[in-house]
């Protein structure tokens, strides 16, 4: 034990004197992601409500056919103007985001009592464009629905007659829930950031020494080769833990530096909910570390152990991506499997849901068995002859 | 006093199997230098290596102190000093740091480790570097730091592989100074190299090593004695059947 505490007090000195790492570890990644997102939010939301909010710029074709639709979303507030020749190229070009085109036989058609003819001209595919569509659509069925209340009226018909249904929404939500969209790719950060926070230290600590050939006097002290390993995992995932809390405490600020009610929303995270987020992915932290031991013990310099980052890094990201496209309601096995039992408590925990007492229990079960069995693993590649021997 | 019987190991490559010790069998005693001489590839670090336990042998005996290597592995290492070839100073800490550790690692308190490491850092003449960081240093600085850092639980018994590899002649001289410091205070020094002027400018017992077989042992004066040549290199020469790998 007493050697576990020299070994990790060693590598954490030798660690934090390499600015590089503690760079990327400490500041790059925790700081970053808060950063881009709170960018993100922010400035959808501002387009958002400026696309809301602005004055509405209407291209309308055919507008002598419909002079009084014209006139009624002029009082709308609707700016119209006159319509390209080329409407379709007009869209697609992206000069406007719809145009209305009002059918040649709008005059006939409403008077004879049947449905007049109007289009919306858009491109679904882009994205920005919706709103305005959707604003288009509102104001054409407002005057629609006047209109057939005014006829209904006129012929001596109530106009609840043609309205049997009233829809009202009851929305149980959570509050943290409804942060929900925004907040959906925190446990992706919070996952990654745990498993992979420890790694360049986990590779350095084993593939690192080994390259520069310190290993074999090391290894030649009269102390248990699990000791020094688990030494060496301990530094790894002490920094692993201090990525995440520093991962969260910048996501803290940056709720705290947004402007409230941004896109309908008000951010935050409670600091019950960081100590529960933190609780759950300590372990993967220590997950993490342990994987990378076993890659690093079985590699011979830091290139080869870090050749296999791009295929651990999936390893936190199947079970929500597997969940994503088929999604399944939580049993409670699943909070056995690593990675997936995180996610799910994660999710839990930021929607503002209870995780039962069996529930930790599982989760946390299920990831220090993980743990234990990578342990074993890595201490027996650590046995190996060859571990100590570079040259 | 370590005391080696009938030592092999074989390795196994892609391209077959390679035996890189074929019976080495020795004994360095206390208050004696024993030097391992032998061109390149002869097996000498393999030897070295399994006797401060990081190989298994795959047949044969060592005992150092009367300790079974195989069986009391970490009491061995207790009564070893080693110096890899490798010399695996760590850059990110400075030489104290990194001698500090090994003190540690061996279960030192800090008044002990203080104690040797004063000692050890004016015998090697190393207290102009001692509280910078390794990164930089040179050859000399870097073997330095690993000799004391392999001595600071000053063990009876000393193995060194080829330590006066890269040092310039004034290092190589104090060096040798300091191995005859140990001779005298009784150490068992054992010792690997391909350099001649160095087993016969230091060496009491010389064992020759050649394709992982010991093919002479003896003091300079019996190896000259046996080969029929009053010359030492030409002794060596002989002994060892070529000149291949050998540096005067």
């Amino acid at each position: 034990m007493k050697h576990f505490w020299t070994v990790m007090l060693k590598e954490l000195r030798e660690s934090f004197r390499d600015r590089r790492t503690v760079m990327m570890a400490l500041v790059f990644s925790p700081l970053l992601t808060p950063l881009l997102m709170m960018g993100i939010i922010t400035l959808s939301a501002k387009k958002e409500t400026e696309k809301l909010e602005k004055e509405l710029v209407l291209a309308i074709a055919g507008q002598e056919h419909a002079p009084n639709l014209v006139a009624w979303l002029r009082g709308q507030g609707v700016k119209v103007k006159t319509p390209p020749r080329d409407i379709e190229a007009a869209i697609r070009n992206q000069d406007e985001d719809a145009i209305l085109s009002i059918d040649a036989g709008y005059g006939k058609a409403w008077r004879a009592n049947k449905p007049a003819e109007v289009e919306i001209v858009h491109d679904s595919s882009r994205m920005y464009a919706g709103t305005v569509v959707k604003r288009v659509e509102n104001l054409l069925d407002n005057y629609g629905r006047i209109t057939g209340t005014l006829r209904l009226v006129v012929r001596g018909v109530h106009p609840n007659v043609i309205a049997p249904l009233r829809v009202a929404h009851h929305d149980v939500a959570t509050p943290e829930a409804k942060q929900g969209m925004a907040l959906m790719f925190l446990p992706y950060i919070l996952l990654l950031g745990a498993f992979l926070g420890g790694a360049y230290i986990a590779i350095d600590a084993t593939a690192g020494e080994r390259e520069r050939q310190s290993l074999e006097p090391l290894l030649a002290n009269p102390v248990s080769r699990e000791a020094i390993m688990s030494g060496k995992m301990g530094a790894a995932a002490v920094f692993a833990l201090l990525s995440v809390l520093l991962t969260m405490l910048a996501f803290k600020l940056s709720f705290m530096l947004m402007p409230s009610n941004t896109a309908g929303i008000t951010f935050d995270l409670a600091w019950s909910n960081i100590a529960k987020l933190f609780l759950v992915t300590a372990p993967v932290a220590i997950l993490g570390t342990a994987i990378f031991t076993v890659v690093s013990a079985n590699s011979k310099t830091v290139k080869e152990a870090q050749s296999w980052f791009g295929v651990l890094m999936l390893l936190p990201m199947i079970p929500t991506i597997v969940l994503m496209v088929s999604p399944v309601k939580d049993k409670l096995w699943m909070f056995l499997v690593p990675f997936l039992g995180q996610n799910q408590m994660l999710v839990r925990v930021l929607r503002g849901q209870a995780v039962s007492g069996t529930e930790w229990a599982v989760g946390l079960a299920g990831a220090a068995l993980a743990c234990v069995l990578l342990w074993v693993f890595a201490s027996r590649l650590y046995r190996r002859e060859q571990l100590a021997i570079s040259a | 006093m370590i005391h080696v019987e009938g030592l092999h190991k074989r390795f196994k490559t892609k391209t077959g199997d390679v035996i890189a010790v074929d019976d080495v069998g020795f004994t360095a005693e206390n208050g004696q230098i024993t030097g391992l001489l032998g061109p390149n590839g002869a097996g000498k670090t393999t030897t070295l290596r399994m006797l401060y336990t990081l190989m298994q042998p795959d047949s044969g005996h060592i005992t150092v102190d009367g300790l079974d290597v195989a069986r009391d592995a970490t009491a061995v290492r207790r009564s070893l000093a080693v110096l890899p070839d490798a010399r695996g100073v760590y850059k990110r800490l400075t030489a104290r740091e990194n001698i500090r550790y090994f003190g540690q690692l061996h279960g030192l308190d800090d008044a002990t480790i203080n104690a040797r490491l004063q000692h050890l850092a004016s015998a090697l003449e190393m207290n102009d570097f001692l509280d910078r960081r390794t990164e930089g240093f040179s050859q000399g600085q870097r073997t330095k730091t690993a000799i004391a850092r392999a001595l600071i639980h000053d063990p009876r018994n000393v193995i060194l592989d080829e330590p006066t590899n890269g040092l310039d002649v004034m290092t190589t001289r104090g060096l040798r100074r300091f191995l005859q410091g140990l001779r005298v205070a009784g150490h068992c020094v054992l010792f690997s190299t391909h350099i001649m002027q160095e087993v016969a400018a230091l060496c009491d017992h010389i064992v020759v090593i050649a394709k992982g077989r010991v093919v002479a042992q003896g003091s300079a004066g019996d190896l000259r004695e046996q080969s029929g040549e009053s010359n030492l290199e030409d002794a060596f020469v002989k002994i060892i059947g070529s000149e291949e790998g050998l540096l005067a």
